[in-house]
């Protein structure tokens, strides 16, 4: 083992107490990804975290807060499950080298090779998955992807690229909504739609990126689309096209970025979307 | 005796006898990842006096408190789907992250922080200052404590302010007048003790 490697390892501890800074964390967690000997020992230390927070007297949270959040979680999204047999081998190789797995995608051969591998302890496949399942940060829409691919290489046959990356791209949206809503500076907006639909604007400006949610949007026939604008001074910009949800509520992460003060609007477009709205907007939110 | 860690502790310290109608926090969650909305308010209504407790001994601040626990919740919702019960229990799933969440805000408003770090260890209180009102929190409490008094007393510090206090381990370095290396090793150490004094196993 390298000196570096010992330096690393020596940092379990506090990883496991969240005293490491950010760019050290992701240095450990690329270092866990490599050292089955490190993932035993920090889910472990980990877990002794979790007893010192067990510890901890309980206190009643005002109700209110509850009463938030279900109205919250009502309007807000799920990320996708991981599809397919992710089993830990794979997940653990594909993290070895997110980047590479992540923009190719693997091929049968690989596959087999990951299913192949030989089987970890109990302990040691529980470690290897635990730190990773880190919840809706960048690395979990890499492991998304990555297991997506990973069980399309499997089976090949029966799901074709296009509709892959289909749901990559959800599995993407859906990681940049929970990020937003996890910023600490997230902001939403609730208004009603012609029609009666609830839509939800939440935005970051710390992450200059917002999302647009709307519960019970109408479909429209087949040669139209809701397109979503940001709206300056300057005019509007598209910010990307959404058809209606048909089950759940419909939702997009906005293209591009939103700049302070920006007014979000929705319009009906003709299919394949418009360089400027063509229509008056069935909502507008003000995010200033 | 009470082992928290284990998968089959996660289930006596929330006991699901045969024909109770409380859920185990695991049976919730993996309910709340199909988008079972009522199975999320069983869950608030089991595990939000521990995660409040917890934000709240962190960040102090009251209503920080519950916008941190709003958005740990609000992220339960969204990323149970990626919750697998094989990788470890509900419980510690939810802390773990909550801790985390928690820190990130501590770091986040770094300005008051600042001035904590400044005043020193001597205006920071790692005792365990309320009195527990369930047998349950009390024998977790104990616990903890037991395993706590058998480290040294510089482990027992940096493990006191790291997870208690929220503080970066060069903080805690600052507040003890020790190097960042020697707080690393403390840490790791300390936890380990703790992991054998408390018998946790993954």
């Amino acid at each position: 083992m390298t000196d570096r490697n010992d330096d690393l390892a020596a940092q379990s501890g506090a990883y496991a107490l969240n005293a490491l800074s950010p760019e050290e964390r992701a240095a450990f967690e690329v270092h866990l990804a490599e050292s089955g000997e490190s993932r035993t020992e920090t889910t472990e230390l980990t877990d002794t975290a979790v007893a010192l927070g067990l510890a901890v007297d309980p206190v009643t949270p005002p109700p209110a807060l509850k009463a938030n959040l279900m109205a919250m979680i009502a309007q807000t999204p799920q990320l996708p499950r991981v599809v397919g047999t992710a089993d830990d081998s794979a997940s653990t190789s594909a993290t070895a080298t997110p980047l590479a797995a992540a923009v190719t995608p693997t091929p049968q051969a690989n596959a087999e090779t990951n299913a192949a591998q030989p089987s970890a302890t109990p302990a040691e496949s529980k470690a290897q998955a635990r730190w990773f399942t880190r919840p809706a940060t960048a690395l979990a829409a890499v492991a998304a992807a990555v297991a997506l691919i990973v069980a399309g290489g499997v089976i090949a046959d029966s799901i074709s690229r296009a509709s892959l990356q289909e749901t990559s791209f959800a599995s993407q949206q859906a990681d940049q909504l929970a990020a937003i809503n996890a910023a600490g500076d997230s902001q939403r907006l609730v208004s009603t739609v012609a029609g009666g639909a609830t839509a939800t604007f939440v935005w970051s400006a710390e992450l200059s990126s917002s999302a647009v949610i709307v519960d019970g949007l109408e479909p429209l026939s087949s040669d139209q689309v809701y397109e979503l604008w940001y709206i300056d001074s300057a005019g509007a910009r598209p910010a990307g096209l959404m058809d209606a949800s048909t089950d759940g509520p419909t939702w997009r992460v906005l293209d591009g970025e939103m700049a302070a003060g920006d007014v979000v609007g929705v319009t009906i477009e003709p299919k394949g979307g418009s360089d400027a709205p063509t229509t008056d907007p069935i909502v507008v939110f003000e995010s200033a | 005796m009470l082992v928290v860690m284990s998968r089959e502790a996660d289930v006596s310290a929330f006991p699901e006898e045969p024909g109770a109608s409380v859920a185990s926090p695991q049976d919730l969650l993996e309910r709340v990842a199909t988008g079972d909305q009522a199975a999320f308010g069983a869950l608030y209504d089991q595990l939000a006096p521990r995660v409040f407790g917890l934000v709240k001994r962190l960040l102090r601040d009251h209503s920080q408190s519950e916008e941190v626990t709003q958005e740990i919740f609000l992220e339960i919702w969204q990323t149970a789907t990626r919750f697998d019960a094989n990788k470890g229990a509900a419980v510690s799933w939810i802390l773990t992250m909550a801790h985390r969440r928690t820190v990130d805000r501590v770091r986040a408003s770094q300005s008051s922080r600042d001035r904590d770090v400044r005043i020193g260890i001597r205006d920071h209180n790692p005792e365990y200052d309320h009195v527990s009102e369930t047998i349950e929190v009390r024998l977790e409490h104990e616990r903890v404590e037991k395993a706590m008094s058998r480290l040294a007393e510089l482990q027992r510090q940096a493990v006191s302010l790291a997870y208690y206090g929220g503080y970066s381990h060069s903080e805690v370095a600052t507040m003890l007048s020790v190097p960042v290396g020697t707080v690393k090793t403390r840490l790791r150490d300390g936890m380990i003790r703790l992991r054998d004094e408390m018998g946790v196993a993954s």
